[in-house]
């Protein structure tokens, strides 16, 4: 096992009633780090999340949290873990201090003045008296991410943390996991099927598809900056050997009218100018960002699975 | 351990289910003492219509009487021994009430409270724990906080541990309060005394008769702490088995619904029991541990008072079994 390493999963599986929803995944976590942790709806986030805070049971494989082994060192393991699985659920019938005070007291680190320092970090000091039942879906949100934090965990596990938060609420919620992250040293572990919260907000992603890991890289090495345009034009073969030959830009023929390349610094007015001048006829020319989202419906709807 | 169990205790005060048990505790009571006031009324009218004699003047004559006749008949040389020891004890009673004063027609709390608990020991009080009982673990699970309280740094057998015995002192709770709810609202009717007087038990089962052979009277404090130790004993098994069940089925109502119907069974269940040998075994008809105290069970081959206590025990380990093998190993969905 890597020495730093706060998460590692190793060939983890889970079979539930003759179905392998979780197929051999493995995953490793450094600190300081925000990752996510990216798939559709029933790819197996929530189950391979599950096994690695040891509500489920693995069926083979095994889970390390900061070297400890959650199967055989689960105290130690879970000493190390702050999470909130699915919805934020709390006591109804207490109030917010009370439901932080019934967690509080499972764990004798935490002092009075960590829980006032974790109310007031999730901007809830003015409700936090309240019956939990009296509270909105964005504010149980936040008192889920208070007991979350509140024992300093190395690893915080989100599972669709944003649910029921409002815009301004997103934006502060992002803000705040840079802050535990970067400033606190935790390392982040945010599951989501909303891609551009996750491109937002991570370091590093990881895609699940079917119960399968299949790429995990840099959120920057996935969006790549280079512009992509694809033209569209009358005679593909001539204005991609008019590319090479005057702009050394190789591009690409998509369909049978349309081209496609990433023209880098290149002004693409320019381009556009050159293929008048060499009486090409365009008819429609569009630039493109390269997004995850790209990336994510290419790896999990289309057949190039990488 | 302890800050587990407060965290329990809190919440269930929270729940406010502790509260509504005792308020049908209050509720029943009342209920229970206006009708015994009632009926004591009634007889004492019907006594002085039927011999010409007020109750509460008269009953020392006819006591005086009933006791030479008593005397009387133990001094016979045809009596067996048995009949002379159920003698003894009704002279030894009898006598008791005519040294002290009292009316034996009379009630009194320390009566009152007694019969209370020997009456709810097989259905109320058991649905009184069934109510506490069922909605510790799969209150959890429904409500989906069973996923907070297992991704601590506390092993799961310890988070069921502190709810179980947050449990068992929830029973002492009931127990406690059903027996002061019971000395005070029958001491508005009855007055608070009656502690001293003496009861009869240690009735027996011989080859299948009542043997009374070994009665005595014991004072009726000790009597009342005796069955509200053994219902305590009944509390905690039916506690223990709504708690299995209340782990197995994740849903507080599919829960209480199967004790519940569980236990009203049971009542009719008793009827077969002589002709149909493996009922004796089941839970419910070995709730009455009372009456072996006062001998006023049905005689039945093999069940003693012993036996009932051996089979609930049986049950209750079982049920902690299951419930902590189950808890510990089971995957969590919710």
């Amino acid at each position: 096992m890597p020495q730093n390493a706060v998460l590692e999963l190793t060939n983890l599986r889970k079979t539930i009633k003759g179905k392998e929803i979780v197929k051999g995944v493995n995953l490793t976590l450094y600190p300081s780090q925000i990752y996510g942790f990216l798939g559709p709806n029933g790819a197996g986030k929530t189950t391979t999340i599950r096994m690695i805070v040891g509500l489920i049971k693995p069926t083979e494989g095994s889970v390390r949290i900061c070297g400890y082994s959650v199967a055989h060192d689960f105290v130690k393991a879970l000493s190390n873990v702050g999470c909130i699985i699915e919805s934020p659920d709390m006591y109804k019938y207490l109030t917010g201090m009370e439901n932080l005070l019934q967690f509080a007291a499972m764990n004798k680190t935490i002092s009075q003045q960590r829980i006032k320092d974790v109310v007031e970090m999730v901007g809830l000091q003015h409700r936090v008296n309240d019956k939990v039942s009296t509270y909105s879906l964005g504010m149980r949100q936040r008192l889920g991410i208070a007991q979350a934090i509140i024992a300093k965990p190395k690893l915080l596990i989100l599972d669709e943390p944003t649910n029921g938060l409002d815009p301004a609420g997103i934006t502060e919620f992002r803000n705040l996991i840079r802050k535990l992250a970067y400033e606190e040293g935790m390392t982040v572990f945010v599951s989501s099927h909303l891609l551009l919260e996750i491109q937002q907000m991570c370091d590093i992603v990881s895609i699940i598809k079917q119960g399968s890991v299949i790429k995990t890289a840099t959120v920057q090495e996935i969006i790549q900056h280079d512009d992509k345009v694809e033209w569209q034009i009358n005679d593909p073969e001539k204005a991609i050997a008019l590319l090479m030959d005057h702009w050394q830009i190789k591009a690409t023929q998509l369909k049978t009218n349309t081209i496609s390349a990433e023209i880098g610094q290149h002004p693409l007015d320019k381009l556009n100018e050159f293929f008048i001048r060499e009486g090409l006829g365009l008819t429609y020319c569009t630039a493109k960002q390269n997004t995850l989202e790209d990336l994510f419906l290419g790896l999990t709807e289309g057949d190039q699975i990488v | 351990m302890f800050n587990l169990i407060e965290n329990e205790v809190l919440k269930m005060i929270s729940k406010k289910r502790l509260m509504f048990v005792l308020a049908i505790l209050v509720v029943l009571i009342s209920i229970f003492a206006y009708g015994q006031n009632h009926t004591a009324e009634r007889t004492k009218a019907q006594l002085a219509q039927r011999m010409g004699i007020t109750a509460t003047d008269d009953w020392r004559r006819l006591a005086d009487q009933q006791l030479i006749d008593m005397k009387n008949r133990l001094d016979s040389p045809y009596r067996d021994e048995k009949d002379k020891s159920s003698l003894r004890v009704r002279i030894e009673q009898l006598q008791y009430n005519l040294d002290n004063n009292i009316n034996p027609l009379e009630q009194s709390a320390a009566k009152f409270t007694t019969k209370f608990m020997e009456q709810s020991i097989f259905l109320f009080l058991p649905l009184l724990i069934i109510m506490l009982a069922a909605d510790m673990v799969s209150g959890e699970s429904s409500s989906g906080t069973i996923k907070l309280l297992l991704v601590r740094n506390v092993p799961r057998w310890r988070i069921l541990l502190s709810k179980y015995l947050t449990l068992m002192i929830l029973e002492i709770i009931v127990l406690f309060f059903a027996f002061v709810l019971s000395v005070i609202i029958s001491g508005l009717f009855f007055g608070l005394g009656g502690w001293l007087a003496p009861v009869a038990t240690g009735f027996k089962l011989v080859a299948g008769k009542l043997d009374t052979s070994a009665v005595l009277n014991v004072p009726q404090w000790r009597y009342t702490l005796m069955v509200y130790s053994l219902a305590y004993f009944v509390a905690v098994v039916v506690g223990s088995i709504s708690f299995m069940i209340s782990i197995l089925v994740k849903s507080t109502a599919a829960s209480i619904g199967i004790i519940m119907s569980t236990l009203v069974a049971g009542n009719f269940i008793s009827y077969f029991l002589s002709d149909w040998k493996i009922t004796r075994y089941m839970f419910m008809v070995n709730l009455r541990l009372t009456d072996y105290l006062s001998g006023s069970f049905q005689p039945i081959e093999g069940m003693t008072m012993l036996f009932s206590i051996t089979v609930l025990l049986g049950w209750a380990v079982a049920s902690i079994l299951v419930s902590f093998v189950y808890f510990i190993k089971q995957d969590i969905l919710v």
